[in-house]
């Protein structure tokens, strides 16, 4: 009948089985840069002005330990901050510390966000610290990290 | 009502990684981070568009009165496809079903693998959405037939390495870890596939129905890749859909 | 067009002036980084990557960010907003390669 011939003109009963298949993942490569690239440590230093961040249990920093698609890794940064006229969180700083361009996004707030809290998606192109720096309006900066594994390459 | 949909699509979601040995297991924290992603599905928009293009041909309306169903009754109505059809004489999908909607109203039909098909198909099943799939192998000889013949190209070894679909997803297999990914579990206690999808893959960042998630297992296994609307495929649809009956159809769903 | 290319989701459906919502804008984009390679030709695809979104609610900006090719492809951004009465929430976006597109929702809030 057609359909069996449309099965053996696919191969019915060809070579049998040789090992378990590997799916078709992309291969581990030496890091590309483009044009954005910027070590973390420069990152940071840009983005504070040379000032010290520190670490601080005001910002929660949310990331998976385990990331089972370094193409979309979720982040979420919430400052236990007020947000009020004179007093708030003025910036949030997301990083990605061995990406080659380790800056991710740098968010602005105001006062009308009503709570300093911000949340996406990033690329991880293998196991790293993900920080997380918030910018107060008098000028502080603090911040949290959280290392994330990737199992596998966003880059693939 | 929707949110209930997808709080049981992030348990089969993530049911299947929980088979994962240790050295993937997430935790319950990771697990709650995943979660906040279906929330925002990247699939939304593209499903978004898919209903501005049904809304060109007519919108729910006109697939109710191509399909001869009453509106209020299309939901449970999709959430019975692939279906033989009179109009086509065979089974279709509904992908295939929009497609003898558009030539009928004497628009040229998009292409199954056009992204307009797979938006505007992926929104329209999305209307049975809360619905168990309700599909009927026993409606008619040609859905037997069509159940019998899924059966067949699921179980057949073919390709250089001699798989079958069967072979990687039968329930001996289930929660192997292939290259880092646990094997999933398609049937109704599982992830359901058949209710799961259409999804958007993260890994390829783009929406991708039923049958085209078979191409992508046929390509890494190496499977010579069955036409998208074959018979073969089709058949494969049924048999995929009956493993899921009964589950809710919660779209789209999110896949690694 | 019938392209929807973009979308704002504010949760929860229903609020009040005075509450703290969360507002999501989605939007349908590469995010190429300029480091990827064509696998059909081998060449090297440009970067094409979402530079500035800027959040405005009834004419007032409320948040900007600055965005780096490093987010997701199709990426989401979500943030907060305190409810302070009807009208508009705009988002506007800008990439690499000079296109602007912008979304607008309504703001309903229920008393
Ligand atoms: C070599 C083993 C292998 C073979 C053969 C195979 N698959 Fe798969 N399949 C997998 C793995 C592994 C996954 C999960 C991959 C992932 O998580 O990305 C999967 C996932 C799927 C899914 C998605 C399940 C879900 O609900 O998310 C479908 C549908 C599917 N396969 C269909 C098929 C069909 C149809 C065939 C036969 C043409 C087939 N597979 C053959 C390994 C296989």
């Amino acid at each position: 009948m057609q359909r069996r011939d449309f099965l053996k003109s696919l191969g019915v009963g060809a070579a049998s089985a040789v090992v378990i298949p590997s799916m078709s993942f992309a291969a581990e490569a030496p890091k590309p840069r483009g044009k954005n690239a910027l070590a973390y440590n420069d990152a940071l230093g840009v983005a504070t002005g040379g000032k010290k961040a520190e670490v601080s249990a005001k910002v929660k920093l949310k990331v998976p330990e385990i990331a089972e698609n370094g193409a979309v890794v979720p982040v979420t940064v919430e400052v236990e901050h007020p947000m009020s006229e004179s007093d708030y969180v003025k910036a949030i700083h997301v990083y990605a510390t061995k990406n080659a361009n380790s800056r991710c996004i740098g968010v602005h707030l105001s006062p009308a966000n009503g709570e300093a809290m911000f949340a996406t998606r990033i690329k991880l192109g293998e196991t790293q610290e993900v920080v997380a720096v918030a910018e107060l309006s008098n000028g502080t900066f603090l911040m949290a990290s959280q290392s994330v594994k990737v199992t596998i390459g966003g880059c693939g | 009502m929707r949110k209930i949909a997808k709080i049981a699509l992030c348990f089969t979601l993530f049911a299947s990684l929980s088979y994962a040995s240790e050295q993937f297991a997430m935790s319950d924290a990771d697990r709650a981070m995943y979660e906040e992603l279906l929330e925002n599905n990247p699939a939304d928009m593209m499903l978004a568009s898919g209903g501005n293009l049904l809304e060109e041909l007519g919108g729910d309306a006109a697939v109710a009165k191509f399909l001869g169903v009453k509106e209020d009754a299309l939901a449970a109505y999709l959430a019975g496809f692939p279906r033989y059809l009179e109009k086509f004489g065979r089974v279709v999908s509904i992908d295939q079903m929009l497609q003898g909607m558009m030539h009928e109203s004497g628009k040229k039909p998009y292409a199954l693998k056009s992204n307009e098909m797979f938006n505007m198909s992926s929104y329209v099943k999305s209307l049975a959405n809360e619905q168990p799939i309700n599909i009927d192998i026993n409606a008619n000889e040609h859905m037997k037939k069509a159940y019998a013949f899924g059966k067949e190209v699921f179980d057949t070894k073919r390709g250089a390495r001699g798989l079958s679909c069967y072979s990687c997803h039968n329930p001996s297999v289930i929660g192997t870890i292939l290259r880092t990914q646990p094997l999933p579990d398609i049937s109704a206690k599982g992830n359901a596939s058949a209710a799961t999808w259409p999804a958007y893959r993260m890994t390829k960042s783009n929406l991708a129905t039923l049958q085209k998630r078979f191409q992508g297992c046929m390509e890494n296994a190496l499977l010579a890749v069955i036409p998208l609307g074959s018979p073969e495929m089709t058949a494969l649809e049924v048999y995929f859909t009956h493993e899921a009956k009964g589950a809710t159809i919660a779209l789209p769903g999110l896949k690694r | 067009m019938a392209e929807s290319k973009s979308l704002i989701k504010i949760k929860p459906n229903s609020y009040k002036s005075g509450d703290i919502v969360k507002v999501s804008f989605m939007v349908m984009h590469p995010m190429e980084t300029g480091l990827r390679k064509d696998k059909k030709t081998g060449e090297t695809i440009p970067e094409e990557y979402i530079n500035s979104v800027k959040f405005e609610y009834n004419g007032k900006v409320i948040t900007t960010m600055n965005v780096w090719e490093t987010l997701s492809v199709n990426p989401v951004f979500t943030i907060n907003m305190k409810v302070d009465g009807a009208g508009e929430l705009k988002v506007t976006y800008t990439d690499n390669t000079g296109k602007v597109e912008e979304t607008t929702e309504k703001i309903k809030p229920k008393g």
